[in-house]
């Protein structure tokens, strides 16, 4: 790139991700974009639509590679051009009523984007149902939670915040608050399903 | 009784390690003997995991939209740089991550249009090749209904006429030649489906008559004045021409006896009175009249054009002048033209009996030299033509 960015191959790419290298997560994302995003235009898509499979797939492989239960038989551009593509085919099919129509080639390679997405289908609804749960607790659960779990902040602080007279209180506070959680998410995820 | 709330205190307290070491012996043996409480754990696990790996998502895409909105700082700060030159800028943004957009300069207007075409394009070309289809199909059944409209022209030509707006648009249609066979009520067993009329073309059993009489037979007779039959087979046929040559292939044939015509070999000069006899009917039928060009329907050079009244059933009839010579075989006659009728000149008959003469296959052809008829009247010329014309009736 000639950029004064130092360049990674892929399997340097993978170690540093594991590490939760920021900087290689950033050299990753802005390496590849090009290729999505040019590839959803090419196929009757915006540029804010090209970003958002993009953001999805980078996500798919982040948290395989988090996971460590990445498997990779190609190159990651492969990798995310597969699961990329199959994000916009499945995008497409949802907005035009003749189905996704794409002139591409699709890769021959065997690069396990259609199983890894089948699960990050599944963790994504899972999520979601998640997010919903949080939605319908209601103040101050909500907040709690979220700063104990998705901000990661102590339960000090959090005591200070909310202004408990002290941390056990804070902390019986979020069990219960925890116990709510449990009902609202398992009744929605059976409904789902 | 511990609430559930206390459970999950012990529970996150068992996870993170925080319990003594009797207390944690104590809850596995618990765990293990309660599946109750084993499901409760695994339910604490799966929400907390949940719980955790929903805030990752939301740190993570919150990392990506930062690095995305650093990528598009980047080339906004980058591109007045590149904008030196063309090539330039277009190297640098494939460098900084940005696809060229081709779509930056549209109008609304095409923008819609793409848009619009995108969405419906599968449903314009189909709509487009049911057009066509739609097209070929209405010409195609227009021609087909023509054709099987065609014989019922004859009926309708006088009508046409007057009727001076279809006129000029089926002009084309109204010039057609329309020849001269048409089916014969029958009176009798099998009479046959078309019919027309033949001469006798030597003494030894062949006959002349039009192609199209015999066009698609699968068997022929011929019939005299005396009802009398023969059965005939084609010997050789010119379609251009519109000719046929018969041999009659039957045993009781003893032949024609000396033809009293000549075939005249060179053309007749126009305004020559010429006469037909044919079967128009069950009965033979004179008609007269006079050479009025040198040329057919359509310029065609092979046949003369007289003016002579035919009907169907004349096809294939002799065209004799004054003197008793033969110099035409009648063909068809032009339907929105008064009196106009074609006939085959005898010189293309006699070209084509020559060289079928030197291929020498079948019998010889002996032409009659003599011309008994000339210098009699025509009466008298008919009464001894009148042996030599023949029905041919075609089966299909």
């Amino acid at each position: 790139m000639g950029k004064g960015l130092a360049s990674y191959t892929d399997e340097e790419f993978v170690a540093a991700i594991r590490r939760d290298d920021d900087r290689a997560l950033a050299q990753l994302y802005r390496l590849h974009f090009p290729m999505i995003s040019h590839y959803v235009l090419q196929n009757s898509g915006t540029e804010d639509e090209a970003k958002d499979v993009y953001q999805e797939g980078v996500m798919v492989f982040y948290e395989k590679v988090r996971d460590g239960s990445l498997e990779l038989s190609c190159q990651i551009k492969t990798y995310l051009y597969a699961v990329c593509r199959r994000l916009w085919l499945k995008r497409l099919t949802e907005k035009t009523r003749f189905g996704g129509h794409l002139d591409d080639y699709e890769p021959y390679l065997e690069t396990g984007a259609e199983a890894d997405l089948e699960l990050a289908e599944e963790r994504d609804r899972q999520l979601g149902t998640m997010s919903q749960a949080l939605d319908l607790i209601g103040e101050p659960c909500r907040s709690l939670l979220e700063g104990f779990y998705l901000l990661d902040k102590s339960m000090q602080q959090l005591t200070a915040e909310f202004g408990y007279t002290n941390a056990d209180n804070a902390k019986n506070q979020k069990y219960k608050c925890l116990v709510r959680l449990k009902k609202l998410f398992f009744n929605q995820y059976q409904e789902l399903n | 009784m511990k609430t559930e709330a206390d459970y999950y205190a012990l529970f996150e307290a068992y996870r993170a390690g925080k319990l003594a070491e009797e207390e944690r012996t104590a809850l596995e043996h618990r765990l293990a003997a309660d599946p109750e409480l084993a499901r409760r754990l695994r339910e604490f696990e799966d929400l907390t995991g949940t719980l955790t790996a929903y805030g990752r998502r939301l740190a993570l895409r919150r990392r990506l939209q930062t690095i995305h909105a650093a990528m598009e700082a980047d080339q906004a700060a980058h591109l007045p740089l590149a904008k030196v030159a063309e090539e330039d800028e277009r190297r640098e943004q494939f460098a900084t991550g940005r696809a060229p957009r081709p779509l930056l300069r549209i109008s609304r207007t095409e923008q819609k249009l793409r848009a619009f075409w995108q969405g419906h394009r599968a449903t314009m070309m189909v709509a487009a090749a049911v057009a066509v289809l739609a097209v070929f199909a209405t010409l195609l059944g227009m021609e087909m209904y023509r054709t099987a409209q065609k014989p019922s022209l004859y009926g309708y030509t006088v009508l046409r006429r007057e009727v001076e707006r279809i006129k000029r648009t089926q002009r084309t249609m109204n010039r057609t030649l329309n020849q001269i066979d048409v089916t014969q009520p029958g009176e009798r067993i099998n009479p046959g489906k078309f019919s027309g009329t033949g001469f006798a073309l030597t003494a030894d059993g062949y006959l002349v008559t039009s192609y199209h009489v015999i066009q698609g037979a699968d068997s022929l007779l011929i019939e005299n004045r005396a009802r009398q039959r023969f059965r005939a087979e084609p010997v050789f046929t010119d379609v251009a021409h519109d000719l046929a040559i018969l041999q009659i292939k039957d045993k009781d044939f003893i032949g024609f006896g000396r033809l009293p015509y000549a075939f005249k070999r060179g053309e007749s000069d126009l305004g020559e009175k010429v006469y037909t006899l044919g079967y128009p009917r069950e009965d033979l039928v004179f008609n007269d009249g006079s050479l009025s060009a040198h040329s057919g329907f359509e310029g065609d050079t092979g046949f003369y054009q007289v003016s002579i009244p035919v009907n169907p059933g004349n096809s294939g009839g002799p065209l004799l002048d004054d003197r008793g010579n033969l110099i035409g075989v009648v063909s068809g006659r032009q339907m929105d033209v008064q009196s106009a009728a074609f006939a085959t000149k005898s010189s293309y008959l006699m070209r084509l009996v020559d060289s079928l003469s030197a291929a020498g296959s079948g019998r010889p052809y002996n032409l009659p030299r003599g011309n008994q008829l000339s210098g009699t009247s025509r009466p008298q010329q008919i009464r001894k033509l009148q042996d030599y014309v023949f029905v041919v009736k075609v089966y299909e």
